[in-house]
């Protein structure tokens, strides 16, 4: 279960950015306010029941990722409260924070143990994990030559091995090729069925439509909708 | 979930990848850290013993072990000020601590310090030095030296987030705080005027106590080794604090 109360979250947006000490300093010294607020995120509340399957959806800049990143727990919030109850695995993106020089393998090992499983865990899963995410060819490879989809693919291969209640998942289909995204769906309808819940942004509207239980539509930070996957999804498109 | 295992497979698994990148592509690898100490210590040996004289026994003793002392301190502080901003795409998409990154690279330099450590008491036993009861203070200085490097690295790797320029003015601090720290001298050379300030640098207590247990065999008074430790620890729990405070929402601007 996710509950999400009255939640904000605001930026400093400076009109010059200020890099290094002395710039700091000259800044101080003529004491100008040169930056304005910017609320990626404002006052939303919502609940997640365990076992949903929640879509977010809404336009670049809305606030999907950075939502997720509260919820997952990687930035704080400026205001409100995230109630989660049971284990949560983040899985953000593109680009998903690996060590370029360091093989597939190696980098397994790193993530492996940010998710809390040993050197010896990931061995017994590494071939499966590979297999998952089509890339057991290049288990050797450093990863500064995998392309994005693949390296997209195997964090997400990494991440469903521990086994979390709670799935967090940004925009997968965007990355994931047509091979990749039934393999990515059947996972989700797993979850499913062992009642755990996922909440995932796509701007996949037809997947969106097709899998979720319940969608939110975010618009500049706000929810402007949320509820039934075809009314959502319908409200979202005529309004382009 | 997270227990003191996570933490210690997490850090092993870090430190790992940490000691993988720094030697990929290098031909002595390893040997470079090991290299520089002894470098060094060649260095400001000719110059310090055959052109200035020092006129201290067993000088080359003497100073590999503040050598040793003061590269873990300096690689240490250097090597967890980087980690953070060399970390950051990890940082960013991963619930990751940042305590953890900063530990992880320490831990890196510790080893070195270890195995260095090592080659000094072979060359120390080679030399036809002996030890006294007084060495078994060992372990405690190298608790208060990593909790010394703890403390300030929290302390300035905020710093280093915020500033890109502080790279450069811990590089000068730290070549400011090599001479103002009895490495290649006694501290006994320092005028009177100057020892009370002089005496609160922590790494020189560490350096003065380590070589007199170590070298000297004797043990230093109890009221000294207090201060010391009221030092590190009032540096080790401010820094917690300060990086507590900042460390999360500076990872977001970096």
């Amino acid at each position: 279960m996710i509950k999400i109360n009255n939640l904000s979250k605001k930026y400093n947006i400076p009109h010059e950015r200020k890099n290094t000490f002395f710039e700091m300093m000259l800044g101080y010294i003529k004491s100008q306010i040169d930056w304005e607020e910017f609320y990626a995120l404002k006052d939303i509340s919502f609940e997640i029941k365990k076992g949903e399957i929640i879509g977010l959806i809404g336009k670049n800049g809305s606030g999907k990722t950075t939502l997720l990143k509260i919820i997952s727990g990687i930035i704080p919030p400026t205001e409100g409260k995230v109630e989660i109850d049971g284990k949560v695995a983040p899985f953000l993106s593109l680009g998903i924070g690996f060590h370029h020089e360091l093989t597939a393998k190696e980098n397994l090992y790193i993530y492996g143990a940010v998710l809390g499983l040993t050197r010896k865990e990931v061995n017994e899963k590494l071939s499966h994990i590979l297999d998952f995410a089509g890339v057991k060819r290049f288990e050797d490879t450093k990863l500064k030559h995998y392309s994005s989809g693949m390296q997209a693919r195997l964090a997400f291969s990494m991440m469903i091995q521990t086994d979390p209640e709670i799935l967090i998942v940004d925009e997968i289909f965007a990355v994931g090729d047509k091979d990749f995204r039934p393999k990515c769906i059947s996972v989700f309808q797993e979850y499913k069925e062992k009642n755990k819940t996922v909440l995932f942004s796509s701007h996949s509207l037809r997947t969106i439509k097709n899998f979720c239980d319940r969608v939110i539509l975010l618009e500049d930070g706000k929810i402007t909708k949320i509820g039934n996957p075809e009314d959502v999804v319908n409200y979202y498109a005529n309004k382009k | 979930m997270k227990n003191l295992s996570y933490y210690y497979n997490l850090i092993k698994e870090l430190s790992w990848a940490d000691f993988k990148l720094k030697y990929y592509g290098s031909v002595l690898g390893l040997f470079w850290s090991f290299l520089k100490p002894f470098l060094m210590l060649l260095i400001l040996y000719m110059v310090f013993n055959s052109f200035l004289k020092s006129g201290i026994n067993n000088y080359h003793i003497f100073l590999l072990l503040g050598i040793t002392i003061w590269n873990f301190f300096a690689d240490g502080t250097k090597a967890s000020l980087m980690s953070i901003t060399s970390k950051k795409s990890i940082l960013q998409k991963i619930n990751l601590s940042p305590f953890i990154v900063v530990i992880s690279t320490i831990i890196h330099s510790f080893w070195t310090f270890i195995i260095t450590l090592i080659i000094f008491f072979i060359l120390f036993f080679y030399f036809g030095l002996s030890l006294s009861i007084s060495v078994l203070l060992l372990p405690v200085f190298i608790i208060l030296l990593v909790l010394l490097i703890l403390g300030t690295s929290f302390l300035v790797a905020p710093l280093h987030m915020k500033f890109k320029d502080f790279e450069h003015i811990w590089d000068v601090f730290l070549q400011m705080l090599f001479w103002a720290t009895p490495i290649v001298y006694q501290y006994t050379a320092v005028p009177d005027k100057y020892s009370d300030i002089y005496l609160l640098n922590p790494v020189t207590r560490l350096i003065v106590d380590a070589r007199n247990s170590i070298i000297y065999g004797f043990v230093p008074e109890v009221k000294q080794l207090l201060i010391t430790t009221v030092i590190i620890l009032s540096i080790f729990i401010i820094g917690l604090l300060v990086f507590k405070k900042y460390s999360r929402k500076l990872v977001e601007e970096l």
